[in-house]
């Protein structure tokens, strides 16, 4: 052990740490300035004071969003669409990649093909709306949930966990009686916890962060918070596009920073929780190609 | 550990799903007219349900709105998408006009021409009469000679915006109130003087807020928000027709003078960069910037957080250049409201509309919308408003107030402005500009005709403005800032334009008057 504490590996390792040091605060700074503009006065904001810790501490911007009428509404819908979302897309890429991680399955390079051909070229806009539309989604929580509900990539991913495991544990459970759905819930499922976390997290980000989708099909009352976040933090930047009210208007930067802190909060919460398996997961699904 | 996380996600998703709730229903009794809308939300005045004029207006013109609130940054794209589609449409659109994208998608039967059902709009006809706005209301017809919106109606344009001024250095330095464009050159560089390190003459939003609004006074009107919306033509109000603006001896005299600004140090450098309402108020509260063009609206905010001692921003009338005193000019017709062609449909389609015109333009709806329910918002005493003293005494003003608490004066809502209402809803100072504004006379000018092209002239159009249009912008920060020379390269700058088919397109607009 006493080896690695030569001279030079100790300047190795304080550089490290110094460059870790560093990348650490270049990625805090600008979230904490964020958490000091929420709680600071508009007085020392737009005297240009804020720096790293909140001058003038108030909660004033915090009393202010919640007053916001929908506020909540519109953050029930999201912790809807996450959860609700991320367990539809488990569910089904599950059922999708398990066969598809199967070379004896018939078809299964064509299938592959579609697969691929969908991740790299989309219908575009309108006709994907169209097809949402005439399938009777537009203007219920559907929308949300079902077009979205398998990503090519993650799917990919998981096909590549798949394929990972040994086939002796499968022939072995075949031996023992069990049909395929015994074998992907008692022997395939029990095993792919990385996966799963990582293509979780992933799936649960992506409805999380969501705001288009939201505003094209959905109802105003159905609208995730990222839409109402959009709308006080870039409606009112976009000054003078529509010469007018939009650049008579100003929003105060310390509600702006208030609304992107209890939007993103959850979500980065999340990530120690699962930030275990995320990432041995991503190395896991990447090795087998 | 693993059971508490379940646990928390089962009761989040509970609350989410309970939150949720269920969506409105139709009703489908004979009594109120019931429609769905779209409405186009600012998040600095965030739509209420239960806002006095929401409902009130409601209770008069027995109507059931489904209000369909959607954040204005993305209004368009959705309006965009129903009517493209044609599913899912509401029945009812606020806030659109026929301009661009709109103006195909009538012409290609999206829309109801509104005008063919001018007898079931009584009440919008009256105002448009009242204010004798007959002319700029068939301005807005479309190259079939139909128009497909109902457009807001304003008696006098607003003088809301313009030179905006350090007040207390004005009389600190002993200098008199700028007239000309040469007085604010002697202002800015009496502030320069004093303090070097300032850019005096600082802009809200980026250059275009200073160009739409100074252009006018040199017989131009240039650039992204030029009035024409050709963004490198210009309206000759006495000839009445257009001129090659962007290569004209006006614009030459124009961009010498704020190249002359700019090269003193008296124009702030960072207004190339889109200057945000954040920055700007950090700008002229901590003193960096002492003049701007920009709102009335924003300047109590400033002051209210500087600690400058003295400190006093006040809004100037429009200054005078080579062709007179003019701002931005303006039209006396506003974004208004739009019929998707499915609601011709409805059954009562009749009833539908007529209900609309009596919700927003009867006289009754239009005072409603602006100045709220009499013995709730205001009292009537002499003829003379007088609002109730919770709205006088907020903190944030009597306008401000009466949007966020109770929805009037949204641009979105009100569709009839008359100039002398609208003034008793703000201080005595800001009536004051206006009257002055008024009393110059001609300030604010009207916007320039829309040719009426058809699809394939739109198109020829298109394609000549884009590169015009990208050309002028990069010129014309050269010749500001001073990467070209104005007398040097002026010649080939002129060329370039005409290479590109300035004149063509200058013939196009003509020839579609």
């Amino acid at each position: 052990m006493k080896q690695y504490k030569t001279h030079s590996n100790r300047i190795f390792s304080l550089v490290v740490n110094l460059v870790m040091l560093f990348s650490l605060f270049a990625c805090l700074t600008p979230f904490l300035y964020m958490l000091s503009l929420s709680f600071s006065s508009p007085r020392a904001i737009i005297n240009n004071e804020v720096f790293l810790f909140p001058k003038e501490f108030n909660i004033e911007s915090y009393r202010q969003i919640f007053t916001y009428p929908n506020f909540f509404h519109a953050y029930g819908n999201t912790l809807f669409y996450t959860i609700v979302g991320t367990a539809i897309s488990l569910c089904l890429m599950v059922l999708f990649a398990y066969p598809l991680s199967k070379n004896k399955l018939k078809g299964q390079k064509m299938i592959m093909k579609l697969v691929i051909f969908s991740m790299f070229f989309t219908g575009g806009l309108i006709p994907n709306y169209l097809l949402v539309s005439s399938l009777h989604l537009v203007n219920t929580r559907w929308a949300m949930l079902i077009p979205f509900a398998i990503n090519q990539f993650n799917l990919i991913l998981l096909i590549n966990f798949f394929k990972t495991i040994p086939l002796d544990l499968e022939e072995a459970a075949i031996i023992d009686g069990l049909d395929y759905f015994g074998i992907l819930r008692k022997v395939i499922l029990p095993l792919s916890g990385a996966a799963l976390a990582t293509v979780g997290l992933y799936t649960a980000v992506f409805f999380w962060n969501d705001w288009f989708n939201g505003l094209i099909y959905l109802k105003s009352s159905q609208f995730p918070v990222m839409l109402f976040l959009r709308n006080i933090v870039t409606g009112t930047s976009m000054v003078g596009d529509a010469a007018g009210a939009g650049d008579k208007s100003t929003i105060a930067i310390s509600i702006k920073s208030a609304v992107i802190i209890t939007s993103t909060l959850p979500i980065i919460v999340l990530y120690p929780f699962l930030q275990r398996y995320f990432v041995k997961g991503i190395l896991i699904g990447a090795v087998k190609g | 550990m693993k059971k508490t996380l379940l646990v928390s996600l089962l009761v989040l998703m509970t609350v989410a799903l309970s939150l949720s709730g269920a969506g409105v229903q139709e009703t489908k009794s004979d009594g109120p007219v019931a429609f769905s809308l779209y409405y186009s939300d600012n998040a600095t005045l965030p739509f209420k349900q239960d806002w006095l004029t929401v409902t009130e207006v409601q209770k008069r013109v027995n109507a059931d709105v489904e209000f369909e609130i959607i954040p204005i940054a993305d209004y368009q794209t959705k309006v965009s998408l129903a009517l493209n589609t044609g599913t899912n449409a509401p029945d009812v659109i606020l806030y659109q006009s026929t301009k661009g994208e709109n103006a195909a998608l009538a012409l290609n039967g999206a829309l109801v021409p509104i005008s063919d059902y001018a007898e079931w709009t009584p009440n919008f006809n009256a105002r448009v009469k009242e204010f004798g706005l007959e002319e700029d209301v068939d301005a807005l017809n479309l190259k079939d000679g139909k128009r497909y919106y109902l457009p807001s109606l304003f008696d006098v344009p607003f003088y809301d915006g313009g030179l905006i001024l350090r007040e207390d250095l004005l009389k600190k330095y002993n200098l008199a109130e700028p007239k000309t464009f040469d007085d604010l050159y002697n202002v800015l560089k009496v502030f320069k003087q004093h303090s070097p390190d300032s850019y005096p003459l600082t802009i809200l939003a980026g250059p275009r807020v200073l160009y739409r609004m100074t252009m006018p006074s040199w017989g131009i009107s240039l650039g992204k928000n030029g009035a024409s919306g050709s963004n490198t033509l210009s309206w000759d109000y006495d000839a009445k027709n257009y001129f090659a603006g962007a290569i004209s001896e006006e614009y030459k005299s124009y961009i010498t003078f704020f190249h002359k600004l700019y090269a003193e140090g008296l124009l702030d450098p960072e207004m190339a960069e889109p200057i945000d309402g954040d920055k700007w108020s950090q700008k002229l509260a901590t003193g960096k910037s002492m003049a701007s063009y920009a709102y009335y609206d924003q300047i109590g905010g400033v002051t209210a957080n500087s600690s400058i001692p003295g400190f006093k921003l006040q809004m100037y009338p429009a200054l005078s250049g080579p062709k007179g005193a003019h701002h931005q000019p303006k039209s006396k017709t506003g974004s208004g409201i739009m019929f998707p062609y499915k609601t011709s449909k409805r059954p009562d389609f009749e009833k539908l509309v007529r209900t609309v015109d009596e919700m927003f333009f009867s006289s009754e709806n239009a005072k409603l919308w602006c100045l709220g329910v009499e013995g709730v918002t205001y009292t009537n005493k002499d003829g003379n408003v007088v609002f109730v003293d919770e709205i006088l005494n907020s903190s944030e003003g009597i306008y401000k107030s009466l949007q966020v608490k109770y929805g009037c004066g949204s641009d979105v809502t009100q569709m009839v402005w008359i100039n002398a209402r609208e003034m008793t809803k703000y201080d005595a100072n800001y009536a004051r500009i206006n009257a002055e504004v008024e009393a110059i006379g001609d300030v604010i000018q009207a916007i320039p005709p829309t040719p009426k092209f058809d699809d394939r002239q739109a198109e020829d159009a298109g394609t000549l403005q884009t590169p015009l249009s990208d050309a002028f912008e990069r010129w014309n920060s050269a010749f500001l800032t001073g990467n070209k020379d104005i007398k040097g390269d002026w010649d080939a700058y002129v060329k370039e334009m005409k290479n590109l088919g300035i004149e063509k397109f200058t013939d196009l607009y003509n020839a579609n008057l």
